[in-house]
Protein backbone atom coordinates (compact mmCIF):
# COMPACT_ATOMS: atom_id res chain seq x y z
CA UNK A 1 0.00 0.00 0.00
CA UNK A 2 2.69 2.40 0.95
CA UNK A 3 4.51 1.65 -2.37
CA UNK A 4 1.24 2.07 -3.94
CA UNK A 5 0.71 5.85 -2.48
CA UNK A 6 4.71 6.62 -2.99
CA UNK A 7 4.70 5.47 -6.85
CA UNK A 8 1.48 7.78 -7.41
CA UNK A 9 2.19 9.88 -10.76
CA UNK A 10 2.38 13.27 -9.92
CA UNK A 11 3.56 14.63 -13.27
CA UNK A 12 0.47 15.33 -14.58
CA UNK A 13 -1.16 17.48 -11.06
CA UNK A 14 1.87 19.15 -11.11
CA UNK A 15 1.74 20.92 -14.35
CA UNK A 16 -1.94 21.51 -13.95
CA UNK A 17 -1.50 23.10 -10.57
CA UNK A 18 1.54 25.36 -12.81
CA UNK A 19 -1.50 27.45 -14.02
CA UNK A 20 -2.85 28.75 -10.71
CA UNK A 21 -0.93 31.52 -9.58
CA UNK A 22 1.01 32.22 -12.36
CA UNK A 23 -0.25 34.62 -14.81
CA UNK A 24 2.38 34.30 -17.42
CA UNK A 25 1.36 30.49 -18.00
CA UNK A 26 -2.35 31.33 -17.60
CA UNK A 27 -2.09 34.18 -20.35
CA UNK A 28 -0.14 32.00 -22.95
CA UNK A 29 -2.47 29.15 -22.20
CA UNK A 30 -5.42 31.40 -22.97
CA UNK A 31 -4.00 32.52 -25.91
CA UNK A 32 -2.79 28.89 -26.94
CA UNK A 33 -6.79 28.22 -26.20
CA UNK A 34 -8.03 31.23 -28.46
CA UNK A 35 -5.69 29.73 -31.00
CA UNK A 36 -6.85 26.02 -31.31
CA UNK A 37 -10.64 26.97 -30.78
CA UNK A 38 -10.59 29.30 -33.99
CA UNK A 39 -8.87 25.98 -35.73
CA UNK A 40 -10.93 23.80 -35.00
CA UNK A 41 -14.21 26.21 -35.50
CA UNK A 42 -12.43 27.39 -38.74
CA UNK A 43 -15.76 26.94 -40.81
CA UNK A 44 -18.14 28.78 -38.22
CA UNK A 45 -16.10 31.79 -37.77
CA UNK A 46 -14.79 32.25 -41.09
CA UNK A 47 -16.99 34.36 -42.62
CA UNK A 48 -15.89 33.03 -46.19
CA UNK A 49 -14.96 29.86 -47.56
CA UNK A 50 -10.96 29.99 -47.64
CA UNK A 51 -10.59 29.30 -51.61
CA UNK A 52 -13.49 31.25 -52.60
CA UNK A 53 -12.38 33.70 -55.57
CA UNK A 54 -13.81 37.54 -56.06
CA UNK A 55 -12.29 38.92 -59.05
CA UNK A 56 -13.83 41.92 -58.62
CA UNK A 57 -12.24 42.65 -55.07
CA UNK A 58 -8.89 41.02 -55.63
CA UNK A 59 -6.21 43.37 -53.76
CA UNK A 60 -9.09 44.73 -51.84
CA UNK A 61 -7.89 47.04 -48.71
CA UNK A 62 -9.72 46.12 -45.12
CA UNK A 63 -12.91 46.68 -45.14
CA UNK A 64 -16.35 46.17 -43.78
CA UNK A 65 -16.87 43.13 -45.82
CA UNK A 66 -13.11 41.79 -45.79
CA UNK A 67 -12.27 42.74 -41.75
CA UNK A 68 -8.18 41.96 -43.24
CA UNK A 69 -8.63 42.71 -46.87
CA UNK A 70 -8.58 40.13 -49.70
CA UNK A 71 -5.74 38.72 -51.70
CA UNK A 72 -4.83 38.84 -55.95
CA UNK A 73 -7.32 36.37 -56.25
CA UNK A 74 -10.14 37.99 -53.96
CA UNK A 75 -10.09 35.70 -51.11
CA UNK A 76 -10.75 36.73 -47.79
CA UNK A 77 -7.27 37.08 -45.96
CA UNK A 78 -9.26 36.42 -42.47
CA UNK A 79 -11.35 33.44 -43.34
CA UNK A 80 -7.98 32.29 -45.18
CA UNK A 81 -6.01 33.04 -41.65
CA UNK A 82 -8.73 31.03 -39.57
CA UNK A 83 -8.29 28.00 -41.99
CA UNK A 84 -4.50 28.31 -41.98
CA UNK A 85 -4.71 28.23 -38.18
CA UNK A 86 -5.49 24.45 -38.90
CA UNK A 87 -2.49 23.63 -40.85
CA UNK A 88 0.14 25.25 -38.45
CA UNK A 89 -1.32 23.56 -34.99
CA UNK A 90 -2.12 20.54 -36.89
CA UNK A 91 1.35 20.50 -38.18
CA UNK A 92 3.04 21.96 -35.03
CA UNK A 93 0.94 19.40 -32.28
CA UNK A 94 1.75 16.30 -34.70
CA UNK A 95 5.10 17.03 -35.06
CA UNK A 96 5.87 17.54 -31.36
CA UNK A 97 3.79 14.65 -30.31
CA UNK A 98 5.93 12.23 -32.49
CA UNK A 99 9.23 13.65 -31.68
CA UNK A 100 7.84 13.34 -27.83
CA UNK A 101 6.88 9.90 -28.28
CA UNK A 102 9.80 8.49 -29.84
CA UNK A 103 12.78 11.05 -27.78
CA UNK A 104 10.97 10.58 -24.63
CA UNK A 105 10.81 6.38 -25.14
CA UNK A 106 14.11 6.43 -26.94
CA UNK A 107 15.77 8.78 -24.01
CA UNK A 108 13.92 6.43 -21.19
CA UNK A 109 15.30 3.26 -22.48
CA UNK A 110 19.01 4.95 -22.80
CA UNK A 111 18.58 6.61 -19.21
CA UNK A 112 17.44 3.41 -17.70
CA UNK A 113 19.36 0.85 -19.17
CA UNK A 114 22.72 2.46 -19.75
CA UNK A 115 26.01 1.25 -21.52
CA UNK A 116 25.72 0.04 -24.95
CA UNK A 117 21.75 1.33 -25.36
CA UNK A 118 22.90 4.22 -24.03
CA UNK A 119 25.84 5.48 -26.12
CA UNK A 120 23.85 3.84 -29.09
CA UNK A 121 20.76 6.02 -29.10
CA UNK A 122 22.81 9.18 -27.49
CA UNK A 123 25.27 9.13 -30.43
CA UNK A 124 22.73 8.98 -32.76
CA UNK A 125 21.03 12.03 -30.85
CA UNK A 126 24.18 14.00 -31.34
CA UNK A 127 24.41 13.32 -35.22
CA UNK A 128 20.84 15.01 -35.58
CA UNK A 129 21.67 17.26 -33.42
CA UNK A 130 24.74 18.26 -35.62
CA UNK A 131 22.68 19.58 -37.98
CA UNK A 132 20.73 23.32 -38.18
CA UNK A 133 17.72 22.24 -37.70
CA UNK A 134 15.97 24.60 -39.72
CA UNK A 135 18.25 22.97 -42.80
CA UNK A 136 17.60 19.40 -41.76
CA UNK A 137 14.17 20.31 -41.94
CA UNK A 138 14.40 21.27 -45.40
CA UNK A 139 16.34 19.01 -46.77
CA UNK A 140 14.33 16.58 -44.86
CA UNK A 141 11.39 18.11 -46.89
CA UNK A 142 12.69 18.34 -50.10
CA UNK A 143 14.40 15.06 -50.92
CA UNK A 144 10.65 13.72 -49.61
CA UNK A 145 8.79 16.01 -51.45
CA UNK A 146 6.85 19.03 -50.38
CA UNK A 147 3.82 17.97 -48.49
CA UNK A 148 2.04 18.13 -45.03
CA UNK A 149 2.78 14.77 -43.71
CA UNK A 150 6.61 15.23 -44.84
CA UNK A 151 6.82 18.91 -43.04
CA UNK A 152 5.71 16.95 -39.91
CA UNK A 153 8.06 14.33 -40.18
CA UNK A 154 10.84 16.76 -41.06
CA UNK A 155 10.12 18.72 -37.93
CA UNK A 156 9.27 15.78 -35.41
CA UNK A 157 13.19 14.34 -36.84
CA UNK A 158 14.63 17.81 -35.67
CA UNK A 159 13.02 17.91 -32.46
CA UNK A 160 13.59 14.18 -31.61
CA UNK A 161 17.20 14.73 -30.00
CA UNK A 162 15.61 17.78 -27.44
CA UNK A 163 13.21 15.03 -25.76
CA UNK A 164 15.43 12.16 -25.83
CA UNK A 165 18.22 14.32 -24.03
CA UNK A 166 15.48 15.12 -21.26
CA UNK A 167 13.94 12.09 -20.89
CA UNK A 168 17.66 10.87 -20.77
CA UNK A 169 19.00 12.98 -18.13
CA UNK A 170 15.14 12.86 -15.94
CA UNK A 171 15.68 9.08 -15.69
CA UNK A 172 19.48 9.01 -14.46
CA UNK A 173 17.91 10.53 -11.66
CA UNK A 174 14.61 9.20 -11.19
CA UNK A 175 15.91 5.61 -11.56
CA UNK A 176 17.76 5.81 -8.28
CA UNK A 177 14.46 6.79 -6.28
CA UNK A 178 13.18 4.41 -3.67
CA UNK A 179 9.97 3.99 -5.03
CA UNK A 180 11.56 2.66 -8.28
CA UNK A 181 14.15 0.14 -6.39
CA UNK A 182 10.50 -0.76 -4.35
CA UNK A 183 8.76 -1.95 -7.62
CA UNK A 184 11.64 -4.07 -8.64
CA UNK A 185 11.95 -5.43 -5.19
CA UNK A 186 8.47 -6.14 -5.68
CA UNK A 187 9.09 -8.02 -9.19
CA UNK A 188 7.20 -5.64 -11.08
CA UNK A 189 8.38 -5.97 -14.69
CA UNK A 190 10.62 -3.54 -16.88
CA UNK A 191 8.23 -2.07 -19.09
CA UNK A 192 5.49 -1.70 -16.39
CA UNK A 193 8.58 0.08 -13.96
CA UNK A 194 9.49 2.46 -17.08
CA UNK A 195 5.92 3.37 -18.50
CA UNK A 196 3.97 3.41 -14.89
CA UNK A 197 6.54 4.84 -12.71
CA UNK A 198 9.29 6.45 -14.16
CA UNK A 199 7.44 8.19 -17.45
CA UNK A 200 4.85 10.28 -15.56
CA UNK A 201 7.73 10.96 -12.82
CA UNK A 202 9.72 12.77 -15.84
CA UNK A 203 6.92 14.12 -17.23
CA UNK A 204 7.14 17.61 -16.22
CA UNK A 205 10.14 18.60 -18.10
CA UNK A 206 9.06 16.78 -21.20
CA UNK A 207 5.89 18.94 -21.10
CA UNK A 208 7.49 22.24 -20.32
CA UNK A 209 10.00 21.59 -23.72
CA UNK A 210 7.14 20.31 -25.36
CA UNK A 211 4.91 23.72 -25.47
CA UNK A 212 8.55 25.70 -26.06
CA UNK A 213 9.05 23.14 -29.22
CA UNK A 214 5.21 23.84 -29.88
CA UNK A 215 6.21 27.47 -30.57
CA UNK A 216 9.39 26.40 -32.63
CA UNK A 217 7.24 24.06 -34.82
CA UNK A 218 4.51 26.24 -35.59
CA UNK A 219 7.68 28.66 -36.78
CA UNK A 220 9.62 26.18 -38.55
CA UNK A 221 6.34 24.56 -40.57
CA UNK A 222 5.86 28.36 -41.37
CA UNK A 223 9.10 28.47 -42.92
CA UNK A 224 8.80 24.98 -44.85
CA UNK A 225 5.50 27.03 -45.83
CA UNK A 226 6.96 30.22 -47.06
CA UNK A 227 9.73 28.17 -49.17
CA UNK A 228 6.90 26.20 -51.00
CA UNK A 229 8.06 22.80 -48.73
CA UNK A 230 5.33 22.89 -46.23
CA UNK A 231 1.61 22.27 -47.29
CA UNK A 232 0.45 22.86 -50.80
CA UNK A 233 -1.70 25.44 -52.15
CA UNK A 234 -4.86 26.09 -52.11
CA UNK A 235 -4.68 24.53 -48.84
CA UNK A 236 -3.85 27.96 -46.41
CA UNK A 237 -1.29 28.24 -43.96
CA UNK A 238 0.48 31.53 -42.85
CA UNK A 239 3.87 30.15 -44.09
CA UNK A 240 2.14 30.23 -48.11
CA UNK A 241 0.21 33.35 -47.71
CA UNK A 242 3.18 34.96 -46.75
CA UNK A 243 5.22 33.23 -49.55
CA UNK A 244 2.27 34.80 -51.70
CA UNK A 245 2.44 38.26 -50.02
CA UNK A 246 6.01 38.95 -51.40
CA UNK A 247 5.01 39.50 -54.71
CA UNK A 248 2.56 42.62 -53.40
CA UNK A 249 4.30 43.83 -50.58
CA UNK A 250 3.45 47.81 -52.38
CA UNK A 251 0.11 47.13 -53.56
CA UNK A 252 -1.25 45.28 -50.49
CA UNK A 253 1.12 45.43 -47.24
CA UNK A 254 -1.95 43.84 -45.23
CA UNK A 255 -1.22 40.84 -47.05
CA UNK A 256 2.36 39.95 -45.13
CA UNK A 257 1.33 41.98 -41.62
CA UNK A 258 -1.98 39.86 -41.18
CA UNK A 259 -0.71 36.45 -41.53
CA UNK A 260 2.41 37.60 -39.62
CA UNK A 261 0.45 38.61 -36.92
CA UNK A 262 -1.16 35.13 -36.91
CA UNK A 263 2.10 33.39 -36.17
CA UNK A 264 3.56 35.34 -33.73
CA UNK A 265 0.38 35.61 -31.57
CA UNK A 266 0.43 32.14 -31.24
CA UNK A 267 3.69 31.86 -30.81
CA UNK A 268 3.59 34.67 -28.36
CA UNK A 269 1.28 32.24 -26.12
CA UNK A 270 2.87 29.10 -26.61
CA UNK A 271 6.21 30.71 -25.58
CA UNK A 272 4.20 32.43 -22.49
CA UNK A 273 2.79 29.13 -21.79
CA UNK A 274 6.08 27.60 -21.62
CA UNK A 275 8.16 30.15 -19.92
CA UNK A 276 5.67 30.25 -16.91
CA UNK A 277 5.56 26.13 -16.39
CA UNK A 278 9.42 26.67 -16.73
CA UNK A 279 9.48 28.83 -13.47
CA UNK A 280 6.68 26.44 -11.67
CA UNK A 281 9.19 23.70 -12.24
CA UNK A 282 12.85 24.52 -12.63
CA UNK A 283 14.38 25.98 -9.32
CA UNK A 284 16.68 27.88 -11.38
CA UNK A 285 13.91 30.31 -12.94
CA UNK B 1 44.93 21.32 -22.95
CA UNK B 2 46.80 19.51 -25.67
CA UNK B 3 45.21 15.92 -24.15
CA UNK B 4 41.70 17.82 -24.25
CA UNK B 5 41.86 18.76 -28.01
CA UNK B 6 42.76 15.66 -28.63
CA UNK B 7 40.24 14.00 -26.83
CA UNK B 8 37.20 16.30 -28.32
CA UNK B 9 38.86 15.92 -32.15
CA UNK B 10 38.84 11.89 -31.46
CA UNK B 11 35.27 12.56 -29.82
CA UNK B 12 33.87 14.35 -33.11
CA UNK B 13 34.80 11.33 -35.24
CA UNK B 14 31.46 9.45 -34.66
CA UNK B 15 29.26 12.59 -35.28
CA UNK B 16 31.43 13.65 -38.72
CA UNK B 17 31.09 9.62 -39.76
CA UNK B 18 27.21 10.17 -38.36
CA UNK B 19 26.88 13.25 -40.37
CA UNK B 20 28.15 12.19 -43.91
CA UNK B 21 25.63 8.98 -43.44
CA UNK B 22 23.21 11.15 -43.38
CA UNK B 23 23.85 13.48 -45.97
CA UNK B 24 24.64 10.12 -48.06
CA UNK B 25 21.31 8.51 -46.98
CA UNK B 26 19.43 12.03 -47.78
CA UNK B 27 20.03 11.66 -52.00
CA UNK B 28 18.87 7.63 -51.85
CA UNK B 29 15.37 8.93 -50.00
CA UNK B 30 15.06 10.97 -53.37
CA UNK B 31 12.16 8.49 -54.73
CA UNK B 32 13.22 6.74 -58.01
CA UNK B 33 17.01 6.32 -59.07
CA UNK B 34 19.37 8.57 -57.70
CA UNK B 35 21.22 9.08 -60.57
CA UNK B 36 18.00 10.52 -62.35
CA UNK B 37 17.26 12.70 -59.60
CA UNK B 38 21.14 13.58 -59.98
CA UNK B 39 20.99 14.15 -63.65
CA UNK B 40 17.33 14.87 -64.07
CA UNK B 41 14.71 13.36 -66.20
CA UNK B 42 16.34 14.81 -69.48
CA UNK B 43 19.42 13.50 -69.20
CA UNK B 44 21.04 10.98 -71.29
CA UNK B 45 20.87 7.24 -71.09
CA UNK B 46 24.90 7.51 -71.56
CA UNK B 47 25.44 10.04 -68.94
CA UNK B 48 23.08 8.20 -66.28
CA UNK B 49 24.94 5.06 -66.80
CA UNK B 50 28.29 6.29 -66.06
CA UNK B 51 27.09 7.99 -63.08
CA UNK B 52 25.32 5.06 -62.38
CA UNK B 53 29.12 3.46 -62.17
CA UNK B 54 30.42 6.51 -60.51
CA UNK B 55 28.37 6.51 -57.70
CA UNK B 56 27.93 2.09 -57.40
CA UNK B 57 24.70 1.99 -58.05
CA UNK B 58 25.19 -1.66 -59.19
CA UNK B 59 26.88 -1.89 -55.64
CA UNK B 60 26.03 -2.69 -51.90
CA UNK B 61 25.15 0.17 -50.00
CA UNK B 62 28.06 0.15 -47.60
CA UNK B 63 30.26 0.01 -51.10
CA UNK B 64 28.50 2.87 -52.31
CA UNK B 65 28.59 5.22 -49.03
CA UNK B 66 32.52 4.27 -49.08
CA UNK B 67 32.81 5.02 -52.32
CA UNK B 68 30.97 8.24 -51.83
CA UNK B 69 33.03 9.19 -48.67
CA UNK B 70 35.99 8.92 -50.93
CA UNK B 71 35.21 11.12 -53.31
CA UNK B 72 33.98 13.39 -50.46
CA UNK B 73 37.65 13.10 -48.58
CA UNK B 74 39.19 14.25 -51.75
CA UNK B 75 36.97 17.32 -52.28
CA UNK B 76 34.64 16.18 -55.05
CA UNK B 77 31.33 16.64 -54.21
CA UNK B 78 30.21 16.16 -57.32
CA UNK B 79 28.49 18.56 -60.21
CA UNK B 80 26.05 20.62 -59.96
CA UNK B 81 23.32 20.16 -62.02
CA UNK B 82 22.61 23.61 -63.26
CA UNK B 83 26.04 24.62 -65.59
CA UNK B 84 27.77 21.67 -64.32
CA UNK B 85 30.04 23.55 -62.49
CA UNK B 86 32.12 21.34 -59.42
CA UNK B 87 29.80 21.77 -56.04
CA UNK B 88 32.71 22.42 -53.79
CA UNK B 89 34.01 25.73 -55.36
CA UNK B 90 30.16 26.97 -55.30
CA UNK B 91 29.56 25.98 -51.59
CA UNK B 92 33.04 27.93 -50.60
CA UNK B 93 32.29 30.82 -52.76
CA UNK B 94 28.66 30.99 -51.34
CA UNK B 95 30.38 30.97 -47.60
CA UNK B 96 31.44 34.52 -48.23
CA UNK B 97 28.05 36.43 -48.33
CA UNK B 98 26.76 34.40 -45.39
CA UNK B 99 29.76 34.75 -43.19
CA UNK B 100 29.50 38.68 -43.18
CA UNK B 101 25.72 38.61 -42.61
CA UNK B 102 26.44 36.02 -39.78
CA UNK B 103 29.35 37.80 -38.28
CA UNK B 104 27.07 41.35 -38.92
CA UNK B 105 24.36 39.85 -37.31
CA UNK B 106 25.87 38.58 -34.31
CA UNK B 107 27.81 41.91 -33.54
CA UNK B 108 24.07 43.83 -33.99
CA UNK B 109 22.77 40.83 -31.82
CA UNK B 110 24.93 41.58 -28.51
CA UNK B 111 25.26 45.30 -28.91
CA UNK B 112 21.59 44.99 -28.45
CA UNK B 113 21.49 42.03 -25.89
CA UNK B 114 24.02 42.74 -23.17
CA UNK B 115 23.39 46.27 -22.53
CA UNK B 116 19.32 45.72 -21.99
CA UNK B 117 20.22 42.45 -19.96
CA UNK B 118 22.80 44.15 -18.14
CA UNK B 119 19.99 46.76 -17.58
CA UNK B 120 17.23 44.33 -16.52
CA UNK B 121 19.25 42.24 -13.96
CA UNK B 122 20.25 45.57 -12.52
CA UNK B 123 17.09 46.81 -11.75
CA UNK B 124 14.88 43.31 -11.07
CA UNK B 125 10.88 43.59 -11.27
CA UNK B 126 11.49 47.15 -12.57
CA UNK B 127 9.57 48.74 -15.68
CA UNK B 128 12.60 48.46 -17.38
CA UNK B 129 13.33 44.91 -16.74
CA UNK B 130 9.39 43.70 -17.59
CA UNK B 131 9.92 45.98 -21.21
CA UNK B 132 13.29 44.18 -21.73
CA UNK B 133 11.50 40.85 -20.76
CA UNK B 134 8.64 41.61 -22.82
CA UNK B 135 10.59 42.72 -25.82
CA UNK B 136 12.93 39.15 -26.03
CA UNK B 137 9.95 37.36 -25.89
CA UNK B 138 8.77 39.48 -28.82
CA UNK B 139 12.02 38.59 -30.61
CA UNK B 140 11.97 34.87 -29.72
CA UNK B 141 8.05 34.62 -30.92
CA UNK B 142 8.56 36.53 -34.77
CA UNK B 143 9.41 34.47 -37.38
CA UNK B 144 13.01 36.23 -39.00
CA UNK B 145 10.92 36.35 -42.35
CA UNK B 146 7.95 37.96 -41.08
CA UNK B 147 10.74 40.73 -39.44
CA UNK B 148 12.56 40.76 -42.41
CA UNK B 149 9.40 41.89 -44.28
CA UNK B 150 8.06 44.22 -41.68
CA UNK B 151 11.73 45.88 -42.28
CA UNK B 152 11.27 46.28 -45.94
CA UNK B 153 7.95 47.49 -45.93
CA UNK B 154 9.15 50.18 -43.37
CA UNK B 155 12.64 50.95 -44.37
CA UNK B 156 12.44 49.83 -48.27
CA UNK B 157 8.93 50.72 -49.28
CA UNK B 158 7.72 53.65 -47.08
CA UNK B 159 11.02 55.31 -46.24
CA UNK B 160 13.22 54.41 -48.94
CA UNK B 161 16.60 54.29 -46.64
CA UNK B 162 17.69 50.68 -47.56
CA UNK B 163 17.66 48.55 -50.55
CA UNK B 164 14.98 45.96 -50.33
CA UNK B 165 17.32 42.73 -51.45
CA UNK B 166 20.15 42.44 -53.70
CA UNK B 167 24.08 42.07 -53.19
CA UNK B 168 27.03 44.31 -53.74
CA UNK B 169 30.31 42.48 -53.54
CA UNK B 170 32.56 44.56 -50.91
CA UNK B 171 35.57 44.69 -53.07
CA UNK B 172 33.61 46.52 -55.56
CA UNK B 173 31.81 49.07 -53.57
CA UNK B 174 32.46 48.63 -49.78
CA UNK B 175 29.61 51.52 -48.84
CA UNK B 176 26.79 49.82 -51.20
CA UNK B 177 28.11 46.30 -49.52
CA UNK B 178 27.08 47.82 -46.07
CA UNK B 179 23.88 49.60 -47.21
CA UNK B 180 22.81 45.88 -48.49
CA UNK B 181 23.76 44.37 -45.47
CA UNK B 182 21.37 46.44 -43.30
CA UNK B 183 18.27 44.80 -43.14
CA UNK B 184 19.34 41.27 -43.53
CA UNK B 185 21.79 41.43 -40.48
CA UNK B 186 19.39 43.62 -38.43
CA UNK B 187 16.78 40.96 -39.15
CA UNK B 188 19.05 37.97 -38.28
CA UNK B 189 20.36 39.89 -35.39
CA UNK B 190 17.17 40.77 -33.79
CA UNK B 191 16.08 37.09 -33.03
CA UNK B 192 19.62 36.50 -31.45
CA UNK B 193 19.64 39.32 -29.26
CA UNK B 194 16.24 38.42 -27.79
CA UNK B 195 17.96 34.73 -26.66
CA UNK B 196 21.17 36.53 -25.41
CA UNK B 197 19.44 39.17 -23.71
CA UNK B 198 17.71 36.54 -21.61
CA UNK B 199 20.41 34.44 -21.33
CA UNK B 200 23.04 37.77 -20.27
CA UNK B 201 20.04 39.02 -17.42
CA UNK B 202 19.76 35.68 -15.83
CA UNK B 203 23.27 34.71 -15.77
CA UNK B 204 23.53 38.56 -14.71
CA UNK B 205 21.06 38.15 -11.55
CA UNK B 206 22.68 35.06 -10.52
CA UNK B 207 25.78 36.97 -10.36
CA UNK B 208 24.95 39.92 -8.76
CA UNK B 209 23.66 38.18 -5.75
CA UNK B 210 26.66 36.30 -5.30
CA UNK B 211 28.85 37.80 -2.29
CA UNK B 212 31.66 38.67 -3.91
CA UNK B 213 29.70 41.38 -5.88
CA UNK B 214 28.01 42.17 -1.98
CA UNK B 215 31.63 42.79 -0.96
CA UNK B 216 32.74 44.48 -3.75
CA UNK B 217 29.88 47.24 -3.13
CA UNK B 218 30.51 47.34 0.45
CA UNK B 219 34.04 48.01 -0.80
CA UNK B 220 32.75 51.13 -2.35
CA UNK B 221 33.58 50.29 -6.07
CA UNK B 222 31.90 52.15 -8.27
CA UNK B 223 28.52 50.56 -10.16
CA UNK B 224 30.46 50.44 -13.46
CA UNK B 225 33.27 48.69 -12.36
CA UNK B 226 31.18 45.86 -10.81
CA UNK B 227 29.31 45.19 -13.24
CA UNK B 228 31.84 45.27 -16.31
CA UNK B 229 34.57 44.08 -14.44
CA UNK B 230 33.81 41.78 -11.88
CA UNK B 231 30.04 40.58 -12.54
CA UNK B 232 30.59 40.10 -16.57
CA UNK B 233 33.62 38.66 -15.97
CA UNK B 234 31.65 35.55 -14.34
CA UNK B 235 28.45 35.77 -16.30
CA UNK B 236 30.38 35.08 -19.63
CA UNK B 237 30.46 31.49 -19.60
CA UNK B 238 26.74 31.02 -20.70
CA UNK B 239 26.45 33.71 -22.53
CA UNK B 240 29.32 32.64 -24.67
CA UNK B 241 28.08 28.89 -24.44
CA UNK B 242 24.68 30.99 -26.18
CA UNK B 243 26.33 32.46 -28.75
CA UNK B 244 28.81 29.42 -30.06
CA UNK B 245 25.22 27.90 -30.28
CA UNK B 246 24.10 30.96 -31.94
CA UNK B 247 26.52 31.13 -34.56
CA UNK B 248 26.12 27.73 -35.63
CA UNK B 249 22.62 27.89 -35.73
CA UNK B 250 22.86 31.41 -37.70
CA UNK B 251 24.10 28.63 -40.59
CA UNK B 252 20.31 27.36 -40.33
CA UNK B 253 18.75 30.75 -40.12
CA UNK B 254 20.21 32.56 -43.16
CA UNK B 255 18.32 30.14 -45.02
CA UNK B 256 15.38 32.39 -44.64
CA UNK B 257 16.91 35.54 -44.28
CA UNK B 258 19.01 35.31 -47.57
CA UNK B 259 15.87 33.95 -49.55
CA UNK B 260 13.77 37.19 -48.13
CA UNK B 261 16.78 39.82 -48.97
CA UNK B 262 18.20 37.51 -52.27
CA UNK B 263 21.02 37.17 -50.07
CA UNK B 264 23.77 35.01 -52.50
CA UNK B 265 25.11 33.35 -49.14
CA UNK B 266 25.02 29.34 -48.31
CA UNK B 267 21.35 29.43 -47.62
CA UNK B 268 19.87 30.74 -50.64
CA UNK B 269 22.27 28.54 -52.45
CA UNK B 270 20.81 26.05 -50.71
CA UNK B 271 16.94 27.30 -51.50
CA UNK B 272 17.60 27.55 -54.79
CA UNK B 273 19.49 24.29 -55.25
CA UNK B 274 16.36 22.68 -53.98
CA UNK B 275 14.35 24.39 -56.18
CA UNK B 276 15.95 22.97 -59.33
CA UNK B 277 16.67 19.34 -57.45
CA UNK B 278 20.32 20.01 -57.59
CA UNK B 279 20.38 16.95 -55.17
CA UNK B 280 24.56 17.56 -55.16
CA UNK B 281 24.33 20.61 -54.40
CA UNK B 282 21.57 20.43 -51.45
CA UNK B 283 23.74 17.14 -50.30
CA UNK B 284 27.16 19.30 -50.27
CA UNK B 285 25.60 22.01 -48.31
CA UNK B 286 23.98 20.00 -45.78
CA UNK B 287 27.35 18.12 -45.65
CA UNK B 288 28.96 21.18 -45.29
CA UNK B 289 27.14 23.19 -42.96
CA UNK B 290 27.15 20.27 -40.55
CA UNK B 291 31.14 20.40 -40.65
CA UNK B 292 31.31 23.69 -39.87
CA UNK B 293 28.31 23.73 -37.21
CA UNK B 294 30.21 20.70 -35.19
CA UNK B 295 33.81 22.90 -35.16
CA UNK B 296 32.18 26.21 -34.24
CA UNK B 297 30.72 24.11 -30.93
CA UNK B 298 33.84 22.59 -30.67
CA UNK B 299 35.86 26.20 -30.74
CA UNK B 300 33.42 27.41 -28.11
CA UNK B 301 34.00 24.30 -26.00
CA UNK B 302 37.84 25.54 -26.43
CA UNK B 303 37.38 29.06 -25.70
CA UNK B 304 35.82 28.36 -21.88
CA UNK B 305 39.58 27.63 -20.81
CA UNK B 306 40.12 30.97 -21.50
CA UNK B 307 37.37 32.68 -19.95
CA UNK B 308 37.26 31.19 -17.19
CA UNK B 309 40.47 29.54 -15.29
CA UNK B 310 37.86 27.76 -12.45
CA UNK B 311 37.35 25.39 -15.77
CA UNK B 312 39.80 22.56 -15.77
CA UNK B 313 40.00 20.90 -18.84
CA UNK B 314 42.37 17.94 -18.80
Amino acid sequence: MTVAVLMRPKGITNVLRGFTGNPRAAVGLGLVVLAVVVAIGAPIFAPFAPDQLDFINTLAPPSSDHWLGTDELGRDVLSRIIHGARTSLVVGALSVVVAALIGTAAGIVAGYFGKAYDALIMRIMDIVFAFPSILLALAIAAVLGPSLTNAVLAISVVNLPVFARIARAQTLVVRQLEFVEAKRALGFGTFNILSRTILPNIMPPIIVQGSLLFASAIITESYLSFLGLGAQPPLATWGNMLRNAIGFMELAPWLALFPGFAIFITVFGCNLLGDGLRDRFDPRH
Amino acid sequence: MGRYLATRLASLIPILFGTSVIAFILIRLVPGDPAIAILGMEADASAIATLRQKMALDQPVTVQYFSWLGLILTGDFGRSIQGGRQVLPLLLNALGPTAVLSVAALAISLAIAIPTGIIAAMRPNTGADYSASFLALCGLSMPSFWLGVLLILAFSIHLPLFPASGYVSPFVNLGGHLHHLVLPALTLGAALAAATMRMTRATMLEVLRTDYIRTARAKGLPQRLIIWTHALRNARIPIVTLIGIQFGQLLGGVVITETVFSWPGIGKLTVDAIFARDYPVVQGAVLLTALLFVLINLATDLLYTSLDPRVRLT
